[in-house]
């Protein structure tokens, strides 16, 4: 079968800077290409290649042919690549959402695209999953939730009728049994002759789909159709014995005043110092209200929050040493981090503030906490602006972890990170547990959960609906969803079944940042 | 989005009673009244007294602002204390000149701003774009009066081409009356309308949904003109609604220099006779004005990039 885009020898330099090397691939149509590696390994400045686009400053050279017009040569992108865009290759970026246009309305766009491409809107509305009726196409983007405006997005592309879509970490933010549905959707897209390009550090969904795999590190095709082993995630220990450290009863959390819009039903648990309490559920089922609550930024709750039995209050309302004793890292983290200091300034100063240190010192173990977490000195001297999402996840830890916590509470923190970036999380992570710190940890793939707690805790719309050891609840699970989510874990599975679930267009699947 | 327009309709209702209070008070708060300060040397404290009953001065405050409003609602500003005719007058006579001032300046300034925010944005941080913004700026920075005062030495004074004031001119016979005011107001509009259109072209630019319909191959013109100017746009809307207010509010000193019978003269007038029904009826047909502006302003901004509710 003759390859839809045939890269060779790709190479993107920015003055001294090599940030692809060499790099070499094929996308076949109807198969399903994976570009693996590490955040910055140069995914998406390859895939970026393939419509000649490239950051300012960025020379790209090499060959990169697609669809028989030549993109990119030695001496740079050429005349060809404007032509190319949408109409052979249509990218979908990270977080598609955001990538639609506030000010038009859906139809509008999808129209313009079709004339522009000679594709067929209707057609593509109707592959994307999204309501082809007149009314939602005369709606404009506020209008959908972020799950549809992924829909909408897809249905963009797919009006221009592209020959190969590349694919951007398509399951970012996604709970498990929404990736589940992602991999059937993207089956169902590949065997209608599409060529896929998928990037991705989500090494369960590459096994699930891709028929060849390209590994790439610090911009060089490291080995091809082999897929690096999943990290070794040994299931920790027994967790300590002794008084509970944090204890939450009877909590329940809404999101109006007076109780209206109740998101959280009554829920108890309560953590050891050294011990972990992992969170399971799906998207929207109360974990990151919880956590906001114990964390002190949810202040509409009723129930008792005891740190060492005695009451914790609101965050405005603690003291500095209680500020210090709990710390909370969450999801998105960019919006958290001032854009104009460096990042490992900013991670100083929570050692600074909370525990008194001189700035030298907080600044030496900001850089050494960053420097283990895989986060080089060099980088976390620049601006946030400059750090991947996955950089700035782990410096968001790093910058709790220097309160020296008796409490962690961590939301969902490795979505930005690869395997490799998620063992060194759980490695700094297994070290402060061993040192007396709990853990909350707050996640939608049960089995990084299971590996990382030592009681597991499931939500379901708000209500704590199952509770007990990991071994139990992955191998005994008594609930429907802990059985879904146990079921979902094995997307790598081809006889997994799709999952019987609402469409997503009912629903918002995708974790958003609160405000 | 009609429930946007609803909203902000009745957000503009509010308003306009709560300023119909402020203005009405606001004016009361000025010390004396037409009475006092008019015709104290002639009149004795009886025929004060008389004076004030029946101009209503001696009612409680609530009572005249009831029936003040009462009028207002039914199109009587009241009457005139000095020049004894309708206030609805003085408002006619004097708002024509600003109007024509402020329209002439804007149809100008407008097309030409949002040319060179666009020019600017579209090549940020450029050669052509520092030109530009050190012109535009540079305009802005100089106080109204200079550039006022060295137009008239040049071109009525020097050389003669055009009209130094207003008086004993018309301005259906001479439009040329017109170009010095304009050219005075037309550097600071200008230099503000432009940058916000600049503003909101680079974020625009900038913005993820423009990368992403570059990439789904739209050409450069339709990408500027249907995805980057609605969203540039806004930013320029709201400033236009601001230099709206402040022409239509008469800018003083160019009506000072070229003896405008304009709106602000009539409206400082007012305040140093004492003529509360006049700065009372001025101040309401502005603020209404502007009240009216920026609804308008609104309500184009949501139509160029609609919001879910203007209250959460």
């Amino acid at each position: 079968m003759t390859p839809v885009v045939r890269v060779t020898g790709l190479s993107a330099t920015a003055g001294e800077a090599v940030l692809v090397d060499g790099v070499s691939f094929e996308v076949v149509a109807g198969e399903v290409t994976a570009l693996v590696g590490a955040s910055g390994s140069g995914k998406t400045t390859s895939a970026l290649a393939l419509l000649g686009e490239h950051a300012d400053g960025v020379q790209l050279g090499g060959y990169v042919e697609v669809d028989g017009q030549l993109v990119v040569a030695s001496n740079g992108v050429t005349a060809a690549a404007q032509s190319i865009r949408g109409r052979v290759v249509a990218y979908m970026p990270q977080h598609p959402g955001s990538a639609l246009n506030p000010a038009r309305r859906i139809g509008t766009t999808l129209q313009e695209l079709a004339k522009l491409h000679d594709g067929d809107a209707r057609e593509a509305v109707r592959a994307a999953q999204v309501p082809g009726d007149r009314s939602t196409l005369k709606r404009f983007p506020y209008q959908f939730s972020g799950g549809q405006r992924q829909r909408v997005a897809l249905a963009q592309t797919l009006t221009c009728r592209p020959k190969v879509l590349v694919l951007d970490e398509p399951s970012t933010g996604l709970d498990s049994i929404t990736r589940l549905q992602l991999v059937h959707e993207l089956r169902d897209l590949a065997a209608t002759g599409l060529g896929i390009l998928l990037l991705s550090h989500d090494l369960d969904l590459v096994r699930a789909l891709a028929s060849r795999v390209v590994v790439l590190d610090a911009g060089q095709v490291i080995a091809t159709d082999v897929l690096p082993p999943a990290p070794d995630l040994k299931v920790t220990g027994t967790s300590a014995a002794g008084q509970p450290l944090l204890t939450a009863m009877n909590l329940s959390a809404s999101l109006r005043p007076r109780g209206r819009d109740v998101v959280l039903h009554e829920a108890d648990l309560a953590v050891r110092a050294g011990a972990c309490l992992g969170v399971v559920g799906r998207s929207g089922s109360g974990k990151t209200t919880l956590a906001r609550c114990l964390a002190g930024l949810h202040e509409r709750y009723t129930g008792t929050i005891l740190l060492d039995d005695e009451p914790l209050p609101v965050l405005r309302k603690r003291t500095r040493d209680q500020h210090r004793r709990v710390q909370y890292v969450w999801q998105e983290v960019r919006g958290s981090f001032d854009e104009r200091r460096p990042v490992d300034q900013q991670v100083a100063r929570t050692a600074q503030r909370l525990r008194g240190l001189a700035p030298d010192k907080a600044h030496a173990e900001a850089v050494a906490t960053l420097a283990r977490l895989g986060v080089a000195a060099i980088t976390a001297a620049r601006p946030p602006s400059r750090l991947s999402g996955g950089e700035l996840q782990r410096a968001a830890l790093a910058r709790a972890v220097l309160a020296n916590p008796d409490v962690l509470i961590c939301d969902e923190i490795t979505t930005a990170l690869d395997d490799h970036g998620t063992a060194l999380v759980l490695d700094l992570l297994t070290e402060l547990k061993d040192r007396g710190t709990a853990l909350i940890w707050i996640g939608h793939d049960l089995r990084l959960v299971a590996a990382v707690a030592d009681r597991v805790l499931v939500l379901d719309a708000g209500r704590v609906v199952e509770q007990g050891p990991p071994a139990t609840i992955t191998t005994e699970p008594h609930h429907e969803l802990t059985r879904r989510l146990v079921a979902a874990t094995r997307i790598g599975n081809p006889q997994s079944p799709p999952a019987e679930t609402p469409p997503v267009l009912t629903t918002d699947s995708r974790s958003e940042p609160r405000r | 989005m009609r429930s946007y327009a609803a909203q902000r309709a009745g957000l503009a209702i509010v308003q306009l009673a709560v300023l119909s209070v402020l203005v009405f008070v606001l004016t009361s708060l000025l010390p004396g009244d037409a009475a006092d300060l008019r015709f104290t040397e002639t009149l004795t404290p009886s025929q004060v007294a008389a004076l004030r009953a029946e101009l209503g001065l001696d009612q409680p405050p609530v009572e005249r602002f009831v029936h003040w409003l009462g009028n207002v609602l039914t199109g009587d500003l009241g009457t005139s204390l000095i020049s004894g005719g309708p206030v609805v007058d003085i408002v006619r006579h004097s708002i024509g000149a600003t109007l024509v001032l402020t329209l002439a300046t804007l149809a100008i300034v407008v097309p030409l701003a949002v040319a060179l925010g666009i020019v600017m944005g579209t090549r940020e941080n450029g050669r052509v774009d520092r030109a530009i913004t050190s012109i535009t700026l540079a305009l802005s920075a100089i106080p109204d009066f200079v550039i006022a005062v060295v137009l008239v030495a040049v071109f009525s004074l020097k050389l003669g081409w055009l009209p130094a004031t207003w008086i004993g001119g018309n301005l259906l016979s001479s439009p040329a009356l017109l170009i010095l005011p304009i050219a005075v107001l037309f550097g600071r509009t200008v230099c503000l309308l432009s940058r916000q259109v600049r503003a909101g072209t680079v974020a625009a630019l900038n913005a993820e949904y423009v990368t992403q319909a570059r990439r789904l191959g739209i050409p450069r013109r339709q990408l500027l003109l249907r995805h980057v100017l609605p969203n540039a746009a806004v930013p320029g809307v709201q400033e236009l609604a601001r230099t709206g207010d402040t022409l239509l509010g008469g800018v003083l000193v160019v009506e000072a220099i070229f003896a405008i019978p304009g709106f602000a003269t009539a409206l400082v007038d007012g305040v140093e006779t004492r003529d509360i029904p006049t700065v009372q009826g001025l101040t309401l047909v502005l603020a209404v004005a502007a009240l009216l502006i920026n609804l308008g302003a609104d309500l184009v901004c949501n139509r160029l990039v609609p919001r879910t509710a203007l209250l959460r």
